[in-house]
């Protein structure tokens, strides 16, 4: 659902709240008695079907789905407060002294008609900045709207960042990883591009890597995630790096703690990043930026 | 290529060759190059030359063919108008008189007849090669040939390809006459099994066998009317596999490790399309070694790897040694064990210490779903 254009021209979507808004005629048409709200940059895998019987049992108007951070990370989130019965008391958008550790993750569940009311008085406040986290949930609250949060344990990542990016791909890395690609009960679907196995060379040395189909190995990778098509040649070297569909690393090029972007050819001899540094490298055709 | 009908025919008179992996498969069906069935390459060099019609006569062994070929969605075949059609064989053929493959041409006519294409492609799925199609259709045409058979120059010291069809080919081109090899020649002809063939030419051969009962195959019913009608022949320059038993086929994959190879039966004339089954990417863990081999999606490697092709989903664990060997789809292999010279069929699991050992002529072939374990040696 792109952004409408008309006679009178086109605009960008204000806001997460206002591209609901603008497409309210779709969803009146739908019907629905639930509205389901997701963000499309986190990474987690839940049954949402929980989370609604949850809102249905608690005939709630709203409900936010939550997950414990570590104490000293939670003012970098929307930080709920909630009561014993799961009822939220209070929501802080980043708060510099936090009274709780449960953070909004991002995924609300609304009662249509509570939602739609909403949506018409935010559009007609000139002030808003037409945000779910920023003007909607805040309120919903101070109208004394039921609002309820639902707390999910397992992995969830908030990938707003390179940096973010890079840590939630090396997370896939580790043993114990919590959102086990693998599991059959769970798939994560994707487009196939029907591309032949991956070749792994005599010379090639490929370590705690994720390799997709139609690479083509012959140097030396570590710690690495590597999409489609890319080839790794001769003496070069990858490791703690992310490398998009289709890009090179050139004979004897080093790249580590980087993010290559899609079908970039790092040149013959380059280096990119070192080893133990704490920078992550976005590396795309035209520029290489350090985060 | 249009105006052009796509036969593939599968004949079960191979799948003896394979032993095992051709108990519940026909010969068209064996998994190829880590993620795919041979068939795949049949259907992808259709599709990608705009065939859009295809007749799949399956054989007996229909089960394993629905299974991956469905409604033919993963070629675009799943058309309104057209696409796949498939043919398996009658249980209950009353017209079932000769040995042959002939009967089932004729009982299926109609198939033939209502299509409006003019021009049919038949292939063999024992000869696996990919083509610039293109080309021969048009030799065809402009020759005005009723038949155009496809053949490759090759030198094969190594008795590669005993046993295959043989053709010779006069100076004009056209066909003399079609044999069998049997290695007294060191550089011949060899037939592909693939022809491009004028359908009403098809039609009448058909009919002119059933109604006076001179051939049992297709391939017969087409020689005997080579004196009387124009039969010319195409060279196909590139690599071809035979796969007409368990050695074959076992060193077609293996020749895969080969870049030029991988390229040519990969890349060249067009994507091959198969079943997709969105596995996760392949994790490579700390123990892991793997050299010169071809590694599908889906796997979880830990041991040692060489010189092998692995299908998609297979797990080998730690100290696991794996080498010169097939291991194929969702196949597990636990810590330890070791695989040389073997073709490990589908879901078999080859437990903690026991090692499967083949002879590099001769590979070992364990059976789909087993499991080895130490008491069974």
């Amino acid at each position: 659902m792109p952004p409408f254009t008309s006679e009178s021209g086109g605009r960008w979507y204000k806001g997460t709240a206002n591209a609901i808004y603008e497409n309210v005629n779709f969803i009146e048409y739908l019907d629905p008695n639930y509205v389901l709200i997701l963000s499309g940059d986190h990474i987690y895998k839940m049954d949402y079907k929980k989370m609604l019987d949850y809102h249905i049992e608690k005939q709630a108007h709203c409900t936010i789905s939550v997950i414990e951070v570590p104490w000293d990370e939670a003012s970098r989130f929307g930080i709920m407060d909630a009561d014993e019965d799961g009822r939220i008391t209070e929501f802080a958008e980043k708060p510099e002294n936090p009274k709780s550790n449960l953070a909004s993750m991002g995924i609300y569940i609304f009662n249509w008609d509570a939602l739609k009311a909403y949506l018409e008085m935010d559009a007609n406040d000139p002030d808003s900045s037409n945000d779910f986290g920023k003007n909607i949930i805040p309120k919903m609250l101070a109208d004394k709207n039921k609002m309820c949060a639902y707390t999910f344990e397992g992995y969830w990542k908030d990938v707003g960042t390179v940096k973010s990016y890079w840590e939630a791909n090396m997370d896939l890395l580790s043993e114990d990883n919590e959102l086990n690609l693998y599991c059959k009960d769970w798939r994560i679907f994707t487009k196939n591009r029907n591309l032949p196995p991956q070749y792994v060379s005599d010379r090639a040395v490929v370590k705690n890597s994720l390799v997709n189909e139609g690479c083509i190995i012959d140097g030396h990778l570590e710690k690495s995630i590597l999409f489609s098509e890319v080839s790794v040649e001769k003496g070069a070297k990858v490791c703690n790096s992310v490398i998009l569909s289709g890009s090179v690393i050139e004979e004897g090029a080093t790249v580590c703690n980087a993010v290559v972007m899609e079908g970039v050819r790092v040149k013959k001899g380059t280096s990119i990043g070192e080893e133990n540094g704490e920078h992550v490298y976005l590396v795309s055709k035209d520029e290489i930026i350090k985060e | 290529m249009k105006n052009c009908l796509g036969i593939i025919s599968f004949s079960n008179d191979l799948d003896k060759n394979f032993g095992t992996l051709c108990n519940h498969r026909p010969a068209a069906m064996l998994p190829f190059g880590g993620r795919y069935r041979l068939i795949d390459f049949f259907l992808s060099n259709m599709v990608n030359h705009e065939i859009t019609t295809i007749g799949m006569f399956t054989g007996t062994k229909i089960r394993s063919v629905m299974d991956h070929i469905g409604s033919g969605k993963p070629w675009d075949l799943n058309r309104r108008f057209n696409g796949l059609f498939v043919f398996p064989p009658l249980y209950d053929d009353y017209t079932a008189k000769s040995l042959g493959n002939i009967n089932l041409f004729h009982t299926n006519e109609p198939f033939f007849r209502n299509s409006s294409e003019e021009n049919m492609f038949i292939c063999n799925t024992s000869m696996l090669y990919k083509a610039d199609l293109e080309c021969a259709y048009d030799y065809f045409k402009e020759t005005e040939a009723d038949v155009t058979m496809i053949y490759k120059k090759v030198k094969d010291p190594g008795g590669r390809f005993i046993n295959c069809d043989k053709i010779s080919i006069k100076e004009d081109g056209t066909l003399d006459h079609l044999g069998t090899n049997l290695g007294t020649e060191e550089s011949f002809n060899l037939f592909l099994g693939s022809v491009f063939i004028k359908k009403s030419f098809y039609l009448k051969i058909v009919r002119d066998a059933i109604e006076t009962g001179t051939a049992n195959y297709l391939k017969e019913a087409l020689l005997n009317n080579r004196r009387k009608h124009k039969f010319n022949t195409f060279e196909h320059e590139g690599h071809v596999e035979s796969i007409r038993n368990v050695k074959n086929y076992f060193d077609a994959n293996m020749n895969l490790l080969d870049s030029e190879i991988y390229k040519e039966l990969f890349s060249n004339y067009g994507t091959v399309y198969t079943k997709t089954k969105d596995e996760p990417s392949t994790f490579y863990k700390d123990e892991a070694k793997v050299s010169n081999s071809l590694i599908a999606n889906g796997c979880i490697l830990d041991g040692n790897i060489q010189n092998s092709v692995i299908f998609r989903g297979v797990k080998i664990g730690k100290n696991a040694i794996v080498k010169n060997s097939i291991l194929m789809q969702k196949a597990v292999v636990e810590e330890g064990a070791v695989i040389v010279n073997a073709i490990v069929d589908k879901y078999t699991r080859i437990e903690k210490g026991v090692e499967v050992i083949g002879n590099q002529t001769v590979p070992y072939v364990v059976e789909k779903n087993l499991r080895i374990g130490k008491e069974d040696k």
